[in-house]
C-alpha cells in the first residue's frame, strides 16, 4: 500500500514537470532539503511543494489514526513517526526563518531583483514575514534611536548596515553519486 | 549540525529485533514494517527498536559488525593507517551508544565493545585534529575527507569558523 504522490518538480530546463514520488521518497527529499539548509550559509531556494506535500501526508495520517480503532501499539508507532517528521519539517522552517531574520534586507532585495522564471528563495508566507520584519525593524529603530538623532543622521540604510551571508564560508559537501569531469579550480588569491 | 541531530539521523538505520508480540504489517509514511510475530526476527529502524525495547516488547540483535574480534581488527587497522579507514557503518558511534545504553543485556561483551568503539573514535578524532590543523595553517580552500562519518562533522563547526575568521583577517589586513 504505497500511494504515489503527484509532485510538481522542476526538470533541468527549469520547466515544471509532474514528478511522481512515493511518500518515503518525499520524506527523503524533506530530509535532504533540511540538511542542505542547515549547512548552507545563505537562504536556499524555497521548496513549497515538499512542505505542502509533507503537511498533507501528516494530516492524512492524523485523520486515519483518528478513525482507526484503538490499537495502542500501532497508533503509538504511527505517532512516533509523525513526531519525527514534524520535527524535521519544523527544524527546516525554523532554520529558514532564522536566515530570513538575519539577512532580511538582502533576502528582500534578491526577491525584488529576481528574474522572471527563476524560482524564489521565499514562500509567499516567508515573503510577507520578511517584509513585516523589515517594516518593524525600521519603525523600532526610528522610535528608539533615530528620531532622537540630529536631523541629518536620521536615516539608516539597512541594506548596508546588515551583513550579507558569507558565501565564502566553509561548508561540508558529500558526493552522492560518482561524477566525472568536475573541475575544482585551484585556489588563487584573486578568488577572495 | 549538533550531536543530537546526528543521532536523529542515526536512528533511521535498520536493526534486527525479535518481538514478543504480534502485529500486522504497518504502513508508515516512510515505508512498510513488519508483520511482527513472536520469536521471528524483523528489521525496523533504530528509533522504533529502542522504543520497543524500552517497553519490553522485544530483544535487540547486535549488528553483524558489533563483535569483539571484528572490532579489534578494525581498531588496529585504524590506528595503523594515517588516513581514515572505512567504518562498519556511517553511524557506528551513535549505534553503539544507543544499543549499549538501551540493550546491553542483548549484546555479548558489551563493555569490551564500548571500549573498542571508543578507541576507534578517539583515534579518528586525533586524525581529524591533525588534518584540520594543517588545513587551517596552510589556508587551504578545500579538503577531501574519505571515509569520514557524519558524526565527525559536528566536531568541526569551530574549524569552519576558524578558517573563515583567518581569511577575513587576512583580507582586511591587505
Amino acid at each position: 500500500m504505497t500511494e504515489e504522490l503527484d509532485f510538481l518538480g522542476q526538470d533541468s530546463d527549469g520547466g515544471s514537470e509532474e514528478v511522481v514520488l512515493t511518500p518515503a521518497e518525499l520524506i527523503e527529499r524533506l530530509e535532504q532539503a533540511w540538511m542542505n539548509e542547515k549547512f548552507a550559509p545563505e537562504l536556499l531556494e524555497s521548496k513549497p511543494e515538499i512542505v505542502e506535500c509533507v503537511m498533507e501526508q501528516l494530516e492524512h495520517m492524523e485523520e486515519n489514526l483518528r478513525r482507526a480503532k484503538r490499537e495502542d501499539l500501532k497508533v503509538s508507532i504511527h505517532q512516533m513517526e509523525m513526531e519525527r517528521i514534524r520535527y524535521v519539517l519544523s527544524s527546516y522552517l525554523r532554520c529558514r526563518l532564522m536566515k530570513i531574520e538575519k539577512f532580511f534586507p538582502h533576502v528582500l532585495e534578491k526577491e525584488k531583483t529576481r528574474p522572471e522564471g527563476e524560482p524564489s528563495s521565499l514562500s509567499p508566507e516567508e515573503l510577507a514575514f520578511a517584509r513585516e520584519f523589515m517594516v518593524n525593524t525600521e519603525t523600532y529603530l526610528k522610535n528608539v534611536a533615530l528620531k532622537h538623532m540630529p536631523p541629518n543622521l536620521q536615516k539608516v540604510d539597512l541594506f548596508r548596515a546588515v551583513p550579507k551571508p558569507d558565501l565564502d564560508s566553509y561548508v561540508f559537501l558529500r558526493v552522492r553519486e560518482r561524477q566525472e569531469n568536475i573541475l575544482v579550480e585551484p585556489d588563487t588569491d584573486e578568488q577572495r | 549540525m549538533d550531536a543530537a541531530e546526528v543521532e536523529f539521523l542515526a536512528e533511521k538505520e535498520q536493526v534486527t529485533i525479535i518481538p514478543n508480540f504480534s502485529l500486522d504489517k504497518i504502513y508508515l509514511i516512510g515505508g512498510d514494517l513488519g508483520p511482527f510475530n513472536p520469536g521471528l526476527p524483523v528489521e525496523v529502524p533504530l528509533w522504533l527498536a529502542v522504543n520497543l525495547k524500552q517497553r519490553q516488547k522485544c530483544r535487540l540483535l547486535p549488528p553483524e559488525w558489533m563483535d569483539v574480534k571484528k572490532l579489534e581488527k578494525m581498531r588496529d587497522h585504524e590506528r595503523k593507517e594515517e588516513t581514515f579507514t572505512p567504518m562498519p557503518s556511517p553511524y557506528y558511534m551513535e549505534l553503539t551508544k544507543l544499543l549499549l545504553n538501551h540493550a546491553s543485556d542483548n549484546i555479548p561483551k558489551a563493555d569490551e565493545i564500548r571500549t573498542l568503539v571508543k578507541d576507534m573514535w578517539d583515534t579518528r578524532i586525533a586524525k581529524l585534529r591533525v588534518s584540520a590543523d594543517s588545513f587551517v595553517r596552510q589556508q587551504e580552500a578545500r579538503q577531501r575527507g574519505e571515509h569520514h562519518t557524519p558524526g565527525l562533522c559536528h566536531c568541526t563547526p569551530a574549524l569552519s569558523q576558524k578558517q573563515t575568521n583567518k581569511r577575513k583577517t587576512k583580507t582586511s589586513n591587505q
